[in-house]
This record gives C-alpha cells, sequence and structure tokens, in this order.
C-alpha cells in the first residue's frame, strides 16, 4: 500500500511539476529558436554528490544557529534566532520540500535527462530528480519566458536554461520560501538563482548564486560537486505523508523563540570556543581577515545580534509588485474552470460552465469594462453570481458593475417570482438585469452602513457557519470567518476545482488587514488561516494540490498559507508577551517585534503600514479596561 | 539489390575516409606563423584580483578547528594519526607555520589572489594570505619540486570527445570557453586543513579553474579540485572553492600562522 501510494506520488510529482510551474507550452517558435545559447553539454546520466565541503551540514545535519559565511541580513539573522526547529513537527511543514538550492546540495543522488521534441531533435528541457524529497526540476531550453509575478511558486521553481562557454547556466525564479541550511537560515519566496553546471569529465560541479532581497545583503555563493556513476541508484521515492506528531497542541501554536530569548544560542560557540555570535554577522564572515575582524567584540555586543537593533525605522517589503499595473486584466488559469484575474487591486475569481458565471470579488472597479471583457472572453454565459469575501473596497469596488453587466436567469420565471422579482426577492437589484451578490450578512451591514449604491450591496446573504451552492458543476461554499479581517469575511471554496479564494485574509503584499473598528482581530485571522488550512491538501511534498487565492499576491498553495499564518502567531505571540510584561503600545512598537518579516511584507507608507498591523495587534490583544 | 547496397556503403565509406583525411589536413596555423602561445590561446581572462567566499566548510576555514577535526575529509587510518598529533608550536619550532598554505590548502584559506601573466606561457598566481606564489607554465612543468607549492602544469581544457567524428562537419560544434587545467605534483608535505589534517608528498592535485560571469552581477572563479593521495585519503578529495572579482584595493598580505 506505501509503495502503491509512493508510486503515485512520483506520477503526480512528474505531472505536477509542468503544471506547477507554469510554463507555456513548448512550441518551436522562430523566438525559441533564436536564444542565443551555445553547443550542449551533456549533464545526462545519474550523479551522486561528495560531501567533503559542508558534510556535517549535508548529511548528520547543520549545528543550531550557524549561519556563518551566510550574507544574512537583520531580517534574516531574526528569522533563523526565532526559529524552533520543533516547527517542522506541524502538519503542514511535515513534508516541506526542499528548495532549489538546498536541494542540490541535499544528501541523495540525482538523475538527469533530456526531453527532445520527437520531430525535430530540439532540445525542449533538462529533467533533474533528486532522491530526496522526489525533487523533479525541469530546466526548459526552448527559449520559452519565465511566468507572470502573479504565478504560483514552488519548491524547485521555474528554471530556464541556455549554454555559455562550457557552463550550462540556469536561471531560476518563482521559489518557495525555504531553507538554505537546514538549521533554519532562510530563502524568501523572492530569491532568484543563478546556476552554473560544468562539466570535467566524470565530475560535475554546480555553482549557485542566489539573490534574495528578503533576507540576504549580497548573493550566496556556493559550489556543489557530483560524481558520475554508472549504474542506477535505484531508490529514487521519498513518500511523505504527515501525521500527528505532537497530540492535543493547540491549533493556534508555532514554536519559535521571542527576539532575545534563544535558549540555545550558546550552544554552536561553546562547543567550539569561538566567540558567541561569530556565526551571525552576516557578510562579514564570508571574506578573508573575519577571525581579526572579531576578535575584539564584548558578549554584550553578540547579545545584542539576537534582537533587532533598537532605534531604527522598520524596513520595508522588498518584494516583487505582483500587480501588474499596467491597464489590464491578466487570466491566470487555475484549474478546470476556474480562473483568477489580475490587476484590478484585488485578485478576481472566476467559475465558468453551462450555467453563469460565478465570479468572487469584484476588484477595486477601476478596470470593470475590462474584467468584464475578459470574463466575456471566458464564458458564453453572463455573470450570474457574485461572492464577496469581505466588504473592503477592493473585494466590493466592481460590485455594481460587474453585477450590471450580468442576470441571474435562476430567479425571473420561477414558481415563486413570476413579475416584479426585485420586489418579491428581497434583493437590492432586478434580478433580471443584475447578478445576484452574496456575502455574509455583515457585509451588506457595513455596506450599507456606508451608503454604498444599492446595486453593489449583496443583496443575498447568510448568518451563520456556510452557504453552499452547486454551480457549474462544482460544489461551492462560503464560509464565515467571524472577526478575521472584518467581521463579515468568508472564504470560498469550490471543492472539486479544489480551489480556495481567501480573500484579504491572505494578502501576501503586507501584513493582513486586521480592522478591528470593523470587527477584524488577529485571534480571528489566525483561526481564518487556519481554518483555510483545514481545508487544503497538498499534492506532493507539501505543494500544490489545493490552490489558495489570496487578496493581493501570487497563487498560493498551502505552503504560502502556513508560512503566512506563522508570522501571524508569531508576531502575535511577542506582542502578547509585551503585554503581559506590561509594555505600552509605544514600546511594542519600538520594539520592532516584525523585524525578521517587514522585508517581505512591510510598509511604511500607504493605506497599511507595519504600525498600523502592530498597532491592531496590540489593540486586539490587550483586554479592555475594567469599567465601573 | 544486395550488389548495389553494397557498393553504395563502399562509396560512403571512402569518400568518408577522403574527406577526414582531407579535413585533417586544413586548418592548423598557417605556414611560418609563430605557434600561438597560452596567453594567445587563453579561453578567458582569468587576470586581476579575486577574494574568495568563504561559504563553506565556513568553521574549518575562518578558525582553526581542533585538533582531530577532520568531519568530511576522507582521510585514511594513517592520516587521522597524523591529523592526531598535530603541534602547531612544533611546525612554529621547525619553521614551518606555512605547511597549511601548501598548494593543496591554500585555494581554500580565507585569501585574495592575484593572477597575472609571468610571461606568455606562465601563469602566476599569488595570495595575499601567507603570501604565496604559484606558477602555472603551460607546456612543461614548472620547477619547485618538494616545495609547499609544488610542480604544476597547466593547459587549457575544453569539452571535447576522445576521439574527432568520423564524418566531417557531424561531430557537433566546439564548444567555446573552458577551463584553465592545472595539475600539480611533488609537493612537500602540508595541510588540508589548518589544524594538520595532512597530504604527502605523493598527493596529485587536479584544478579546473572556471570562470562564471553571472548575467547582470559577479566574476567568479570555481575551482574544481581533485586531490587523490594514496597516503592518507581513502577516496579522492573534492572541493570547489571559489572567489569573486574585486578591485586591487583590500590586497593584505600576511604572514603563515600554524595556529
Amino acid at each position: 500500500m506505501k509503495s502503491l501510494r509512493a508510486l503515485l506520488c512520483v506520477c503526480i510529482a512528474a505531472t505536477g511539476a509542468t503544471l506547477l510551474a507554469q510554463g507555456q507550452p513548448a512550441t518551436a517558435s522562430a523566438s525559441a529558436a533564436d536564444v542565443p545559447s551555445g553547443p550542449a553539454i551533456d549533464i545526462s546520466g545519474y550523479w551522486t554528490p561528495t560531501m567533503n565541503e559542508d558534510g556535517m551540514e549535508r548529511g548528520p545535519g547543520s549545528e543550531l544557529h550557524d549561519y556563518g559565511g551566510f550574507p544574512l541580513n537583520e531580517a534574516g539573522r531574526l528569522w533563523a534566532l526565532s526559529y524552533d526547529p520543533s516547527r517542522v513537527t506541524l502538519r503542514h511543514h511535515q513534508c516541506d520540500a526542499y528548495v532549489t538550492p538546498y536541494q542540490m546540495r541535499a544528501t541523495g543522488n540525482f538523475r538527469a535527462w533530456e526531453e527532445r521534441d520527437p520531430h525535430n531533435q530540439r532540445l525542449v528541457a533538462i529533467h533533474w530528480w533528486a532522491q530526496v524529497t522526489e525533487g523533479h526540476r525541469v530546466i526548459w531550453m526552448d527559449g520559452r519566458p519565465h511566468p507572470p509575478a502573479w504565478a504560483p511558486h514552488t519548491f524547485r521553481g521555474f528554471s530556464t536554461g541556455k549554454y555559455v562557454g562550457n557552463a550550462l547556466v540556469v536561471t531560476t525564479t518563482h521559489l518557495k520560501q525555504g531553507w538554505l541550511r537546514r538549521n533554519g537560515t532562510p530563502e524568501s519566496d523572492q530569491a532568484t538563482v543563478t546556476e552554473f553546471f560544468v562539466r570535467h569529465g566524470d565530475h560535475l560541479t554546480n555553482t549557485t548564486v542566489v539573490s534574495d532581497p528578503v533576507f540576504l545583503t549580497e548573493p550566496m555563493v556556493r559550489s556543489n560537486d557530483y560524481y558520475r556513476a554508472p549504474v542506477d541508484h535505484g531508490t529514487w521515492l521519498y513518500a511523505c505523508d504527515d501525521s500527528e506528531q505532537i497530540v492535543g497542541r493547540a491549533p493556534d501554536v508555532v514554536p519559535h523563540y521571542d527576539f532575545g530569548k534563544q535558549p540555545y544560542a550558546r550552544e554552536y560557540s561553546e562547543r567550539h570556543k569561538l566567540p558567541l555570535g561569530v556565526a551571525w554577522t552576516g557578510a562579514p564572515s564570508m571574506y578573508p581577515g573575519y577571525a581579526d575582524t572579531v576578535k575584539n567584540m564584548t558578549d554584550a555586543q553578540w547579545v545584542a545580534l539576537l534582537s533587532p537593533t533598537p532605534g531604527r525605522p522598520n524596513e520595508t517589503s522588498k518584494a516583487v509588485d505582483p500587480e501588474p499595473r499596467d491597464g489590464e486584466i491578466h487570466v491566470l488559469p487555475i484549474r478546470e474552470n476556474v480562473y483568477m484575474l489580475v490587476g484590478d487591486g484585488g485578485n478576481i475569481v472566476v467559475q465558468t460552465g453551462d450555467q453563469g458565471a460565478f465570479v468572487v470579488d469584484s476588484g477595486t472597479g477601476r478596470l470593470s469594462e475590462k474584467v468584464i471583457a475578459a470574463i466575456a472572453k471566458l464564458s458564453e454565459r453572463p455573470i450570474q453570481f457574485i461572492a464577496n469575501t469581505s466588504f473592503l473596497p477592493d473585494r466590493t469596488g466592481g460590485n455594481a458593475n460587474l453585477g450590471a453587466a450580468g442576470m441571474d436567469p435562476s430567479l425571473p420565471g420561477s414558481f415563486f417570482v413570476n413579475s416584479a422579482p426585485r420586489a418579491v426577492t428581497g434583493l437590492f437589484a432586478d434580478p433580471l438585469r443584475h447578478a445576484t451578490i452574496i456575502a455574509h450578512n455583515n457585509v451588506t451591514n457595513r455596506m450599507q452602513d456606508a451608503k454604498a449604491a444599492d446595486d453593489a450591496v449583496p443583496g443575498d446573504t447568510y448568518l451563520e457557519e456556510r452557504r453552499r451552492k452547486s454551480h457549474n458543476g462544482d460544489s461551492i461554499e462560503l464560509f464565515y470567518e467571524p472577526s478575521a479581517v472584518t467581521d463579515g469575511d468568508s472564504i470560498v471554496f469550490f471543492r472539486r476545482a479544489d480551489v480556495i479564494v481567501a480573500g484579504n485574509i491572505v494578502d501576501l503584499t503586507r501584513y493582513p488587514i486586521i480592522d478591528a473598528k470593523n470587527g477584524g482581530s488577529v485571534d480571528g485571522e489566525i483561526k481564518a488561516l487556519n481554518d483555510i488550512l483545514n481545508r487544503t491538501n497538498y499534492e506532493h511534498e507539501g505543494e500544490g494540490g489545493t490552490y489558495v487565492v489570496p487578496g493581493h499576491g501570487f497563487l498560493a498553495d498551502e505552503h504560502e498559507v502556513v508560512e503566512y499564518r506563522d508570522m501571524v502567531v508569531i508576531v502575535r505571540d511577542r506582542v502578547k508577551a509585551m503585554i503581559a510584561a506590561g509594555a505600552t503600545l509605544a514600546q511594542v512598537k519600538a520594539a520592532r517585534l516584525t523585524a525578521d518579516y517587514d522585508t517581505r511584507y512591510g510598509a511604511n507608507t500607504g493605506p497599511w503600514t507595519t504600525d498600523m498591523f502592530v498597532e491592531a495587534v496590540y489593540n486586539s490583544l490587550k483586554p479592555a479596561p475594567k469599567t465601573n | 539489390m544486395k550488389l548495389v547496397g553494397a557498393g553504395a556503403a563502399t562509396a560512403v565509406v571512402t569518400t568518408l575516409t577522403l574527406a577526414t583525411l582531407s579535413a585533417q589536413g586544413r586548418g592548423g596555423a598557417p605556414p611560418n606563423a609563430p605557434p600561438p602561445t597560452a596567453r594567445t590561446a587563453a579561453l578567458f581572462d582569468i587576470t586581476g584580483y579575486w577574494v574568495s567566499l568563504v561559504t563553506e566548510d565556513w568553521r574549518y576555514r575562518q578558525f582553526t578547528p581542533a585538533t582531530g577535526d577532520y568531519v568530511a575529509v576522507p582521510v585514511n587510518p594513517q592520516g587521522k594519526k597524523v591529523a592526531d598529533s598535530w603541534d602547531p608550536a612544533k611546525d612554529e619550532a621547525a619553521g614551518e607555520q606555512c605547511k597549511a598554505y601548501g598548494a593543496a590548502g591554500l585555494m581554500r584559506m580565507p585569501t585574495r589572489l592575484h593572477i597575472t601573466w609571468q610571461d606568455d606561457n606562465t601563469l602566476k598566481l599569488e595570495t595575499d594570505a601567507g603570501t604565496q606564489t604559484r606558477t602555472f607554465p603551460f607546456g612543461k612543468t614548472s620547477g619547485g619540486a618538494g616545495t609547499l607549492q609544488g610542480t604544476s602544469l597547466a593547459s587549457w581544457d575544453q569539452p571535447r570527445a576522445i576521439f574527432a567524428s568520423p564524418i566531417p562537419n557531424r561531430g557537433g560544434p566546439q564548444v567555446r570557453g573552458g577551463s584553465l587545467k592545472v595539475v600539480t605534483t611533488n609537493m612537500k608535505p602540508g595541510y588540508l586543513r589548518k589544524n594538520g589534517v595532512p597530504y604527502s608528498v605523493n598527493a596529485v592535485m587536479t584544478e579546473y579553474f572556471d570562470r562564471l560571469d553571472v548575467p547582470g552581477g559577479e566574476s567568479l572563479l570555481v575551482v574544481t579540485t581533485e586531490i587523490v593521495d594514496p597516503e592518507y585519503l581513502t577516496t579522492p578529495y573534492w572541493t570547489s572553492p571559489h572567489f569573486k572579482r574585486v578591485e586591487a584595493n583590500g590586497w593584505h598580505p600576511t604572514t603563515c600562522t600554524a595556529r
């Protein structure tokens, strides 16, 4: 049974790698043929890594808090020091695969083979299979472009290659968050990698250059050596199923250490008789003369590295802006008849079929005409339903326009409504001339309080846990997430397509909005994220499977949600600890409790800043003052 | 039909043979032209200043590890015995504080490199760590037998098959670029790691220097290295230290230290 499951995993992996990579179909176009590239160098065959460098790290495992030789910035250092290896006991982390820069250094064997067009024998791709984690990389050699910024990220990323001189040069983007080292040294989902494969007889050297604006101050260069094996290594499978590892643990527990509270901080330095923080200084540790530069550092100076540098302004996000901002609407097919539309200030989802289109969220409304045109290309039928995941303007701004472009033929002429359907149904817009807008009842209340136009306000509402519809051959469920971003949030689950629309509960471009004035809370946000995770499944080694459409940012799967959940929990716990110690809001802000996440999610300007997030967390945790 | 087929095959073979012979007569240097020097035949520009990026085996390279810490080096029992008896004071007393700066250990030191053409057929590689100099002559071995840096023989190396294709113009295009290959022997015994992990006089080191230009970024020099030492190692010892191209400033010659 296990082997059958493992075999299934491999088949899925092989199929999924292509789907996940979101590559365009291979074509023998002129542009592909014009890709400047030298003659092919064969790297096919079986390869075994030598572990003569970093053997301890790559074999038995790296030591805690050894980040020496990594050009980590402050965020990277603090992220690593906050990391508790117990985090991999969490269900959604147990099967995390390795990201490419680490995979290439992992123990286990590798196999490479070419994929050629059967008709013209042009090289389409080089496949690289890692024994550990069944890591299947596809290096596209046919000149196809990298996917857009809103396409999914994978542990292997999206790779293209060309031959330069005696090297195969590979560029990889769209990586997931993962490790540069197995002790929690982080690599962000904004990292890009350049690799050079150079072969000297039966010795292959792979040099990886990782650029990560979120966690590194300069590129991280490492080289991996492999020797060619004449015989198939076999044992290419590496099945992983998650399970309960710690029974009874609360769902909002994420193992981590608060800043300055790392209990094992001295373990590495004491074992090797080195100064305390000698492995935490980032780029300087890579260069000659380092031992001399640190010999006069005091213990207090080292201890200071365990916490954010005080008095500095918050860092801001270094992530690529996934919004195209070109005045156009871009369509990303997700799965089956479900699509993500990007461009109108917030992700929109469209499901099509022989009934009318089912739309989730309507964007800001600035590009509604183009949204409607894009939907018309996808669906022969008009928009029938619009579901809103909250009342916020980037979710509902296009309601009136998209609604007016649609109609709900399920009402006019029905047994219940044979005339004046608006009056009979109580909907705010005439279903003959308007799509039906569905949301939690609090969305309607908030919009009416804000004097929104009638035809923008959801008229079909629900009150408690769930609203369900069977539409276009899928079972669609809206689940109420009370008190998350607001008090009217829903997630929308397309069960057959296996797609969850998360709205602003997952916002990969910034910290989650906690709109306390409108009923949001940090604990509700965490519960909502966990509710999403309770409904997701991965396809292979912690990725793929259920797609999650965030309110903003690239198309995600459960890995992005779990990293986001971890972040919110960790920040909440730090704020909670300071509140328990009697800290004021000003003290909490000054402590820079988000310093390890600011280069990914932070903002000091705009509608939702880091300070606003911290303040919202603080206010939603601080006990209300006692009243007489 | 068979006869026709056999005849055709013979014709093809004959044509191919003639074509091959004809091809062998073409190309090469024009008559009376001086043979190209190693400098003019260089596959890439290796000269300039380079600084090591100590991102692997960091603790072993930036700090001197404890005696007996030879993790990941394939030392045999005899090698372990030597490593376990490492005594830096003894090296200092014997004036041998440079034993970790011999050719087989030098390139993994945190160091800057300065690479120049000593003459048209010899590259010179200097390090500021330990102020060492290696020379890489092309076509003949360098002097230096029995010294820390040993005897080196350099060549430009390109991926190619052992035999040329028997069919003219069907062997595939020649790869542009390639590596600097350096084979070093006759080294005075030294240390692979500063804590006395040994290599012997019988060690043979083969290095491939590859310059890798990151698109839109830095130039890297990766030195893929194999050390074979029947005296102290159980298997070849493979490493690939890498360097980043830098300006001259920062060159900081130091003396060898044994500790």
